[in-house]
């Protein structure tokens, strides 16, 4: 039709687009972010990281025996028989973190999904169907804007603590970042002629969110994933911290919680330490994941 | 004209932000499966003083009226009755907001006056080692859990070097200079996490707009012009850089707040935030649920107060 005639819209707007061309033919965008994100020594660090973490959580039980009841050794300093030091009532604080890793990588994770899910869903639709748009934006940009750890805290100690109880009073409040970030994605597909096309073939809404939108977001997705499984973590380690952990289950912030509560942060450093560590050390992994994947999937930044 | 309708529209906006706060707040607290009626009346007593307990905190009556009477009495200012300490939760924690207003305000001016050359110098030495650093020590402190901040600052400066207090806001019976002095000293700790936990957002997109903003037509006139590369930076490029980074604060001031609730609580720091600790070890539900609006309001406030500043200092925004 007239489409050649038209000139073509000028998307010199700084976002980058991994169906653009720049890149060379013959090799697909995602093998090429896939063989410039090995090249960054900083991302492989990531990566091996956050998988070390997963599998000491999958395979806790076999790495250490669960901490319960009272040990002899009270408040030891790490030593080859206790790693990381024991806590006042004589547990082991090695395997306290490696069960924590299980209980703040399951919430993470958990919490994380179902922020990813309403989040895409919401974002999509926001870009997409240009009458919900003001609605859903109003109601992101709120939420975004509110003190959500207070709010955390109410939910939670409502709802009494328990595993499931935090995943979900997380992801309540950490969607919203996942859909403001993938609105503005979409909003920069809707408008590419091939979407419009799309819609002009007769293609359903469904399907043109399905087969355009949604493989277009992705690589916002996969980031997303990553930042807000860490930010899960970290939100969980605060509700524990203050008191609102799974009473029957070790978290990082639950260690934390018990080296504060029984007041000997001032003795035995490694208390408090060896659970600040791991977190830190999850959260600089995901980061790192984060920002090398986007380097490596934008041709201005990437050494080809 | 133009300016009334803009800070008419934002005020609405802060309004609705409010409402909506308060709203989520009231709801999810009667739905949710620990209803408050359990918190205050135990299941042991007698049905008649149940009744009469409940029908003295209002929560015998229908959700929407117990709404209704909710906002009616927030609009005085009444968020209710602490479940524990018998004193009206807005006394208790009106007397707890100006230390954490004190707390998150000094944090977000010493972040202010350490990001802004840290961020001029990272764009100015882009790909240098500086740069590098910063952006490095950005990152990491971002990714920092803020009670492991907290908890190594306690221990370092605290404890071991014995340089600042480990505790508290203030100590007893000084007066005068004193007094300030001692809110100063007690204030470093807390506030250097806090800074160390929110500078890094400030000092990377500060960076980013700067390097932005040094690319622009008017700083390439200013140096064909003979300006001093200074004065670019400084005079030129700064100031327009800076504009979009203010936005941010109000992206941030909500996590701000969370940081100092965690960080309150480490310092024994009497805040809202150690109101909460308080009041979550004793399933006080009034105290948790007022302080969330309060905090919420004061955010609100701050970002109102931050998007005026901004349209007063950017003519383009008041203009669309």
């Amino acid at each position: 039709m007239s489409a050649e005639l038209r000139p073509a819209p000028t998307v010199d707007d700084g976002i980058v687009r991994d169906d653009q061309p720049l890149a060379a033919p013959g090799e697909s965008p995602g093998r090429r972010t896939a063989r410039a994100f090995v090249r960054n020594p900083l991302g492989v660090f990531g990566v091996v990281v956050l998988v070390g973490m997963v599998l000491t959580a999958v395979f806790a039980p076999l790495i250490a025996e669960y901490p319960s009841g009272y040990g002899v050794d009270v408040l030891a300093p790490p030593s080859a028989d206790h790693w990381f030091g024991t806590d006042s009532l004589g547990r082991d604080i090695f395997a306290q973190v490696v069960w924590g890793a299980r209980t703040s990588l399951m919430i993470g994770g958990a919490a994380s999904a179902m922020a990813i899910a309403v989040g895409v869903a919401v974002g999509v639709a926001a870009a997409y169907f240009t009458k919900v748009e003001t609605a859903l934006g109003v109601l992101v940009d709120v939420t975004l804007s509110l003190p959500v750890l207070p709010l955390m805290i109410l939910i939670a100690a409502l709802a009494g603590p328990s595993t499931w109880t935090l995943a979900v009073v997380i992801a309540l409040f950490s969607w919203p970042e996942v859909a403001r970030v993938v609105r503005s994605q979409a909003l920069s597909i809707v408008g590419l002629p091939y979407v419009e096309a799309g819609a002009l073939a007769g293609g359903s809404h469904l399907w043109i969110i399905r087969r355009h939108l949604v493989p277009a977001v992705a690589p916002v997705i996969t980031v997303s994933v990553v930042l807000t499984a860490s930010r899960a973590v970290l939100s969980e380690s605060g509700l524990a911290f203050l008191g609102l952990g799974d009473p029957n289950g070790w978290s990082w912030g639950t260690i934390l919680h018990n080296a504060q509560r029984s007041g000997t942060l001032g003795t035995a450093w490694w208390t408090a330490a060896m659970p600040s560590l791991a977190i830190l050390l999850l959260v600089v992994a995901a980061t790192l994941v984060s920002l090398a994947y986007n380097d490596a999937r934008n041709p201005r930044t990437r050494e080809d | 004209m133009t300016v009334m309708r803009f800070a008419g529209g934002r005020l609405l906006r802060g309004l609705l932000t409010l409402w909506f706060a308060v709203t989520v707040t009231f709801f999810l607290v009667r739905l949710l499966p620990g209803d408050p009626a359990l918190a205050v009346a135990d299941p042991m007593m007698t049905e008649d003083l149940r009744m009469e307990l409940l029908a003295d905190y209002g929560l015998d009556r229908p959700l929407p009226v117990q709404y209704v009477s909710y906002l009616g009495h927030l609009l005085q200012g009444d968020l209710g009755i602490s479940f524990r300490q018998s004193l009206p939760v807005t006394e208790i924690l009106m007397a707890r907001l100006p230390w954490t207003l004190i707390l998150t305000g000094s944090a977000l001016l010493v972040t202010v006056l350490i990001g802004v050359p840290l961020g001029v110098a990272a764009a100015t030495r882009r790909g240098g080692w500086v740069d590098r650093a910063i952006q490095v020590g950005s990152v990491l402190g971002q990714s920092m859990f803020v009670p492991a901040i907290g908890i190594a600052m306690l221990y370092a400066f605290g404890l071991y070097l014995g340089w600042f207090p480990i505790g508290g806001a203030i100590d007893d019976g000084v007066t005068g200079l004193d007094a300030w002095i001692s809110i100063l000293r007690h204030l470093v700790l807390p506030a250097s996490s806090l800074v160390i936990l929110q500078i890094g957002a400030y000092v990377l997109t500060l960076r980013t707009n700067l390097i932005d903003s040094l690319g622009e037509d008017y700083c390439d006139l200013a140096r064909a012009k003979g300006v001093p590369q200074r004065r670019i930076v400084w005079r030129h490029a700064l100031r327009n850089a800076l504009l979009p980074t203010t936005t941010l604060v109000g992206l941030q001031l909500g996590f701000l707040v969370g940081g100092a609730v965690l960080t309150e609580t480490i310092f024994a720091y009497p805040g809202v935030g150690r109101a909460i600790f308080e009041s979550v070890g004793r399933l006080d539900f009034p105290v948790l649920q007022g302080a969330f609006v309060l905090l919420a309001a004061t955010v609100v406030v701050a970002n109102l107060l931050t998007d005026l500043a901004y349209g007063a200092l950017d003519p383009r925004v008041r203009a669309q």
